[in-house]
């Protein structure tokens, strides 16, 4: 009898902070920044339970310098995110298939980025013109 | 005479495609909203560009989160971000074999469920 003791490729320990990698470790860590925005909202929502003043300070402090600069690096982030998540739509849906041909995967990246901007721009629209009747 | 083996138990389900479906849909979310949100509510509310300064004030805020459409917006904003957020970090983290899987799913997916539950609770206790 014969023991089965396949190779193993030795591996760096921080094999996902080098090229190829490091690419998919920075698209993954966007997930980060999503959840901190979610943070973020959730802070808003203690301060509004809790009352006029606490929801207050909440607005006091997303009104400081800090949270505009934390508010653009996540929009950064997230906007990567944006793009990221629409470059592999192709590769984890099933094949788009019409009139009898496969859409090709940089038509759907395309197509969903330019839905993407038509729904971002358009809830902005639709909360200025909210706020302008208002 | 040969003898298969055959394996007659059903096979065991996952409930991976559970946290998947929550990570597709904040994933999906935050890729078509998540750009407007955050110049909304980081930027624009807070600095008073183009909006009314009375906009995003107590009253109004807690008038939208009272509302049931207020309430199903906030919670699939907040929540579906937090599982979005929690299944990238899980499976990196396995990748980087950075601890135990029941420890890794604790911090990930315990977080996002306890979170889930706490914003839960906030629109119930705002009130309708």
């Amino acid at each position: 009898m014969s023991e089965r003791r396949p190779f193993h490729r030795p591996q760096p320990r921080y094999w996902w902070a080098h090229k190829p990698y490091l690419a998919y470790t920075l698209r993954e860590l966007s997930g980060v920044a999503v959840a901190l925005y979610g943070a973020i909202l959730l802070a808003g929502l203690v301060c509004l339970w809790r009352g006029p003043a606490a929801f207050g300070a909440y607005r006091q402090a997303l009104a400081s310098n800090w949270s505009l600069l934390v508010h653009l690096v996540l929009l950064a982030v997230v906007l990567w995110h944006v793009v990221s998540w629409f470059q592999i739509l192709p590769k984890t849906m099933p094949k788009l298939i019409l009139r009898g041909r496969v859409v090709p995967p940089r038509q759907v990246t395309a197509i969903g980025l330019l839905f993407a901007l038509v729904c971002s721009a358009g809830l902005l629209f639709v909360v200025i013109v909210i706020g302008a009747l208002s | 005479m040969t003898h298969t083996i055959v394996n007659r138990s059903p096979p065991k389900r996952s409930v991976a495609p559970v946290f998947w479906l929550l990570f597709g849909a904040g994933g999906m979310l935050s890729a078509l909203f998540g750009p407007a949100l955050i110049i909304l509510t980081g930027v624009m509310l807070p600095q008073g560009w183009g909006l009314p300064a009375n906009f995003a004030d107590f009253p109004h805020v807690l008038a939208f989160a009272r509302h049931p459409l207020g309430k199903l917006v906030a919670l699939a904003v907040i929540a579906l971000f937090f599982w979005h957020g929690a299944e990238r970090i899980f499976l990196t983290l396995k990748d980087m074999r950075a601890g135990r899987l029941p420890l890794l799913r604790l911090m990930t997916y315990g977080v996002a469920a306890l979170l889930t539950l706490v914003t839960i609770a906030l629109l119930l206790a705002i009130g309708f």
